[in-house]
Order: structure tokens, then sequence, then C-alpha cells
């Protein structure tokens, strides 16, 4: 028995992939021109206000002359989310592995995810504005503003990020090498260190990356709790700069070489988080869970 | 007389009756003779599981139904039945895995020569040091070399070990890995095929020295060469160890073990030698899944 | 580590050492009942008889390894053919082992004074010769796969039908005392049965020839001129 030839498609059909493919195309290029164009802006904006000064010196609020540099932003940014991280990391991760291996599906392990489902959602501003009644406002510690309050209001933030990046990741670890370990007759938390944790690694530091990455350009938070100096410190307990205050400062100047300083700690911003978020696709590429 | 009469045949020899053997209602009683295919048992040294009125639940279910188990030391005992008899579960219950699942229970008793697992106070992780356990997948830890899966069982429970190579290698060598990994020690055990890993999954279990293992299905998920691998090491593991295997198998089960358990619906319904059931079982439930009617 | 299924391989020999060894004990047989023949011997003829006990336990010990080893271990290929094979020769074994045992009692029928006829005792003692070759040829051709040697035992078998149709040609003719002729009858019998062991050598012959290529084939029936023997 022969085949006769297969029917051909339809001018109709072609017509209208056409047209889909048309309209898709479409609006992938309108989402990416704001995008091109934010990237674009910065760039042409910021990198002019690049120099060896830029990255040495620290911003002098002075009204003529020289501006200053982003020295003291830049670094304040890196100890600031530095400290909200080594807070909100081993928490966040902890609270995963609670949920996980422990709480699963009780009533009050699913309380606490609906929790941290909620907590992604706040608004920053609100964290910034918890720390600073609890806080600030209340002098706790001896001062007001300090650096130390801002990275607990920036760690509140990436908590629930990483938590819940966290729980994606353990659950992915395959049961049966718990029940391997358990047969073996490790206890659990043993099970959690040696096993669990080590298998789930690389996706911990990519979900991590990620958090630090969010926490680096929050404003909100960081404007209630450090309020930022010009200064340079490494002091925790007393105010700091940070990159999104600075903008935030310089913006409002009616300086230009101010406001171009404001492009040009945008653009070390948007390159920082550039550089993380290819850190943590290089680490998740390179182990992957069997 | 008559040359008709003098001649034997061969009905009368088969006819002799048996002076002790098996009460049965076969249709024709065969004499008590040695049975060349069954070794003899090993004596002392070893270690006995015996589980009695065993109930086990999976929150409201009731899975497992009284059930009552002899293990002897040193030899292969099979559990055979269709999917859903029970037959993990009783498994996992004898080295309290089944504990392990949210809302699961299990009641009874269950002991490992005179200790009862299920005692008060006993820790659970020192039983399942004691009775080990390999799994129908084969589950080497992905992030460890292969020398680092076989010392992970005792790293894991934190036992001290005089010598950690030797015994690594010594468990090697006792499934037949040596051989093959012993110039990729470092590498990671994932990288092994699949028998191998099965392999190199038993390595580890025997490695912290346990009295008894139990196997869930340890050759499904192989092909069948490998399949064999394993049924001959597990015969030459029951010199030193007890063992209990679950299998869905029959004809595994009819190679390897010396006795069978045959389970329905949470329930043991025959036990014998392996003999006895694939020849002669004496239930019918037992006669029929053996004979591929059901399951 | 060994070659797989070491454990089914050692009882796959034993089994056939135990069937085999059969042979050795129906060639005991053989030769004792025919030494009783020969001498007129009751007592021996006697312990023929009981011994064949042995070869009665042998059987059933081999058809029950043989159950437990198609139970449990499911044989395919040449494995099954063997074990078929050695189902089927057991049977002949506990065939011949009867065939022993009824010449064995056919002796004291026989009458206690001596033999009566020289060619008729001739003709016995060369089929007992015959039959006690076959058996033997047979065991060896099994045990070494060897088909040439089997055939061959189709030549065997024609010489022992030529000396079974010599020896009822003498009993006819010889003669007429009463107690000769008696005893010639009950020499007729003990040649059938000398003869039944040479067709039970050509089964176990066949079944080698089996075991080897798979084909079953009747050697054909001895016929009155002599077998070729084909190389297959």
């Amino acid at each position: 028995m022969t085949v006769s030839k297969l029917p051909e498609i339809s001018a109709r059909r072609r017509r209208t992939d056409k047209f889909m493919r048309g309209t898709l195309v479409a609006a992938f290029v309108l989402a990416l021109i704001p995008l091109v164009l934010v990237i674009y802006y910065l760039i042409y904006k910021g990198i002019g206000t690049w120099s060896k000064s830029f990255f040495t010196t620290d911003p002098n609020g002075n009204f003529f002359g020289y501006p200053g540099g982003a020295r003291s932003a830049i670094l304040g940014s890196i100890e600031i989310v530095g400290l909200a991280s080594l807070i909100s990391i081993p928490i966040g991760i902890g609270v995963a592995l609670y949920l996980v291996e422990y709480g699963k599906q009780t009533a009050f392990a699913n309380f606490v995810r609906y929790l941290t489902d909620v907590m992604t959602g706040v608004p920053s501003i609100v964290f910034g504005l918890f720390i600073y009644i609890v806080l600030v406002e209340a002098k706790v510690g001896g001062s007001g503003f300090t650096a130390w309050k801002g990275s607990i209001a920036v760690a509140l933030l990436m908590l629930p990020v990483v938590a819940r990046s966290a729980e994606v990741v353990l659950l992915l670890v395959p049961g049966s090498l718990r029940e391997a370990a358990l047969a073996l007759g490790a206890p659990r938390w043993r099970v959690v260190w040696r096993i669990v944790l080590p298998t789930a690694r690389s996706g911990l530091v990519t979900g991590s990356l990620l958090a630090i990455a969010r926490g680096m350009g929050e404003t909100a938070p960081l404007l209630f709790t450090t309020a930022g100096v010009f200064g340079l410190t490494f002091n925790l307990n007393a105010q700091m700069n940070a990159m999104p205050l600075q903008i935030y400062n310089d913006i409002l100047s009616p300086r230009t070489e101010v406001n171009n300083r404001a492009w040009g700690i945008a653009l070390v911003l948007v390159t920082l988080i550039l550089i993380l978020n290819l850190l943590a696709r290089a680490v998740s590429r390179r182990s992957r869970v069997a | 007389m008559t040359p008709d009469e003098t001649t034997k045949t061969t009905s009368e020899a088969s006819d002799r009756q048996p002076t002790d053997g098996p009460a049965s209602g076969s249709t024709r009683p065969l004499a008590q003779v040695p049975d060349v295919s069954v070794r003899p048992a090993r004596g002392g040294g070893g270690h006995a599981v015996k589980v009695r009125g065993l109930n086990a639940y999976y929150g409201d279910l009731h899975s497992i139904k009284g059930v009552d188990l002899d293990c002897p030391a040193n030899e292969v005992t099979a559990l055979i039945g269709p999917s859903g008899s029970g037959k993990s579960t009783v498994v996992r219950c004898i080295n309290r895995m089944h504990e392990e699942i949210p809302g699961a229970r299990a009641e009874g008793s269950v002991t490992l020569d005179e200790l009862d697992v299920y005692g008060p106070g006993v820790d659970v992780t020192s039983v399942r040091r004691l009775i080990g356990m390999v799994f129908q997948k084969p589950n080497p830890f992905p992030t460890m070399s292969i020398f680092d899966n076989v010392a992970a069982g005792l790293r894991l429970t934190g036992t001290k070990s005089d010598d950690l190579r030797e015994l690594v290698h010594r468990s090697l060598r006792g499934v037949g890995l040596w051989d093959e990994v012993k110039d990729r020690l470092n590498e990671p055990g994932i990288g092994l095929s699949g028998g191998q890993q099965q392999r190199l999954c038993i390595a580890r279990t025997v490695a912290v020295e346990p009295e008894v293992i139990l196997m869930d299905e340890p050759a499904s998920a192989l092909d069948p060469v490998s399949t064999l691998k394993v049924e001959e090491l597990i015969d030459e593991l029951k010199e030193r160890y007890t063992i209990v295997i679950v299998t869905h198998n029959m004809q595994q089960a009819a190679r390897i073990a010396d006795s069978t358990v045959f389970m329905l619906d949470g329930e043991v319904i025959e036990v014998g030698p392996t003999n006895d059931i694939f020849t002669n079982p004496k239930d019918e439930r037992t006669e029929r899944y053996v004979s591929g009617k059901f399951g | 580590m060994q070659e797989t299924r070491h454990h089914f391989r050692e009882s796959l020999k034993e089994l056939e050492q135990l069937t085999l060894g059969g042979l050795d004990l129906v060639i005991q047989q053989l030769d004792r009942a025919l030494e009783s023949v020969a001498y007129q011997d009751v007592e021996l003829a006697g312990m023929v008889v009981a011994d064949d006990d042995r070869i009665d336990g042998r059987y059933l010990e081999v058809h029950q390894a043989i159950l437990s080893m198609l139970a449990r271990e499911a044989p395919v290929a040449g494995d099954l053919r063997i074990v078929a094979a050695l189902l089927h020769v057991i049977r002949c074994v506990e065939r011949m082992g009867d065939q022993c045992v009824n010449i064995a009692k056919l002796v004291p029928l026989s009458g206690y004074e001596a033999p009566k006829d020289k060619d008729i005792l001739d003709f016995i003692e060369r089929m007992g010769q015959l039959a006690r070759s076959q058996v033997s040829q047979a065991k060896h051709a099994f045990a070494t796969r060897n088909t040439a040697l089997a055939q061959d035992l189709v030549r065997q078998d024609a010489e022992i039908n030529r000396l079974n149709r010599e020896i009822f040609k003498r009993a006819v003719e010889v003669g007429d005392d009463l107690d000769v002729r008696e005893w010639a009858m009950f020499m007729i019998l003990v040649a059938r049965c000398l003869e039944r062991v040479g067709d039970n050598s050509v089964d176990i012959a066949e079944q080698t020839v089996f075991v080897v290529t798979g084909l079953f084939r009747e050697f054909a029936d001895a016929p009155t001129r002599p077998a070729k023997a084909e190389a297959t």
C-alpha cells in the first residue's frame, strides 16, 4: 500500500504562525527596551565618572571644588551587607533545614512557611521602620543610627529570600541519600551536616549570592537605620555610608558633578550585582546534584 | 513360578513408603533423601532475627497484621509476595527505618539474638549499626569519592577505626569491587556503573561490620549480569552475616534463599525451606503465586 | 570473584556424577548376575536382588535433585538439555538394574544342577560381555560428550541382537532332555534381559547426542547388516 503525499500546511496555518511569531518577537523587544535603555544610560552617564580618585577618595560634601569619590559608599555597602549576610544566611539556611528535615508538614512548619512567604513581599521600608522604632529610637547599644542596625534591617530583608531558596534546594536532595545515611546508623544531625548540606551546597551558595545581590541594592532600610555619613569608617557601631544612600543624596544635589557621581555609583552597584549573579551561575554549573 | 511375577517394574520401587518423609498431600510421596542443592547450615557464631506479633501502621492504615518470622543465623531468608503485600514494610521494621516515615509506627517484638530492637531506651542508631540495609536503587553519596563512600558509615556513626584504609580496602575486596576500582579510589562514587554502585553500597554497609544485612530488592534496578554478580556476592556474604532479602523476582529467591517466606496482604501465608516452597508448597495461595497464576 | 552461578554449576556437575555413578552400580550388578548364571550361584543371585535397593535409592536421589534444580535454578539451553537427559538416563539406570534383578531371579529357577548346554552358555557369556561394555561405553560417551562413541553403540547392539537370535535358535534345537529344555527356556529369558540392557545403553547414547546437538534422533533399530557410524 503506498502512502500518498502528506497534506501540506494550509496557508491559514502559515499566516497564523507568522503572526504569532511576530507578536512574540515584538513583546520580547518591548520588554527588552527599558532594560537596554537602563544599561545604556548607566554606562553612558556613569563610566565617565570612574577614575582612580573615584575609588580612592570619600565624598566630602563640599559645595565647591572636587566633590570627592565614592570609596566610603562602596566599602560601607560591603561592610553593612557583609554583616547582614553573616546574620541572615545561617539563620535562613537554618529555617530551611528545620522546614525540610524536622518540621516537614506539621502545622507549625506550614505556619512558618506561610510567614516566610509573606515576608518576601513586605516592602523594604517597613523593615527599616521596624528597626528604627525598635533599635534606633530606643537608642539600643548606646547610639541612634548605626551601621549594625542597618545590617539587621537588611538581614531581615534577605532572610526570607535565603530561607525560601534554601528550602527548594534542600528538597531537591534525594530522600534516598538521607535513608542510606540513616540506615547506616547515623544520628539525624550528622545526616544533615555531612550528607544533606554538602549535597545541596552549590544550590545554597547560589541562593545566598542572589540574596546578597538583593540586599546590596536596597535603600529604604538603610535610611532610617544607618543614615549615611560621608566619611569612611570601619566602626560598625557608628553611622556608615552606603551606595544607595549616597546615590540618594547625590541625585538631590544641585551640582552636576555630584549628580554624575550618582550615576557612577549606580553603575558600580549594578556591576557588583552582575558579578554576583555570574558567580552564582558559575557555582551552580560546576556542581550539580546527581 | 511364572516369569511375570518375577519381573520387577519401576512402579514397585517408587511405591516404597518413606520412613520419615514429610506429611504432604501430594500424590506420590518421595523418600526423604538428602537434597543435594541445599548446603548445611553453619553452626555457632551467627546472629538470628526473630519477629513476633509485628503490627505496622501508616497513619490509620494497618498494613502489617501480626507477622511472625524467623531469620536463622548465617542464612538467606527471602520474602516474596505480590506488590503491596508488606514485605518491604516488615523488613524496614526490623531496622526501625519504618518509623522515619511521618505518621508511621510499629508494634510488636523484633529481637536480634537477645536484644529487643524495640525495647525501651534502645538507641535507634545503634540498632541500625548492627542491622544494615541495602536499598533498591543504588544510592552512593554523590559528593564523596569511592573511598569516602565506603568509609562514610564509619564517619557518620563516629566510629573510630584504627586503620581506616585497611578496612575500606577489605570491604571493597569483600564485595568483589577491588580490582575494578583500586586505581580510582578518589573518583566520585557516582561515576560507576549501576551494578558497581550497588556493590559499592554493599561495601559501605559491610564496612560498619553489622550482624545482619537487610536487602530491599537489591537487584531490581540492575541488568541481568550485575544481578547475578550481586547474587554471587550474597551467597558469599551469608558466611559472615545473616541476610534477609525482599524480592519480587521469584527466580531470584529460588536461586539464593535458604528459606522463603510468602506474604500476602500484610500476613505471612507460608514459610519453609526454599526447596519445598518451590517444589511442593503447602498452601494453595503459595502454589498459585509461585507458579505465576496471580501477582 | 568466580564466574556467576557458581553454586549452580557445582550442583549440576555433582548431579551428573551422581547419575553416571549409577551406571557403575549397574555394571557391578551385571557382573554379579552373569556370574551367578554361569555358576548357578543362588546366594550371589540373592545378593544382586537385595542390592537393587541401592540403584532404586540412587534413582530417587537423582530424581529429587533434578526437581529441585528445575524449580530453583531454571536452567536453560545446554544446561536444560543436560538436566532433561539426566532424568532420562537415571530411568535407564533403574531399568537396567531391574533387568539385572530379573536375571538374578531366574537363577534359582533354572535348577541346582550344572548348566546344560555349552553353546548357549557361551552365547550368554558373550552377550554379557557385550552388554557390560555397552554400559561402560555409554557412560564414557555421555561423560565426555562424544557423539561418535555414542553412535558406535548401535553397532554393538546389532551384535547383541544377533546373539539373542542365535540363543533362541539353539534353544529350539537343544534336544529332548526335559531339564535341558527347561534350562534353555530360562536362558532365553536371560538373553532377553541382556538385550534390554543393551537397548537402554543405546537410549543413553541417544541422550548424549541430544545433549550435544539439541536434536533427538532415534538411532535406527539395529538392522541385520551392521549400522554405519556417521560423523554428525
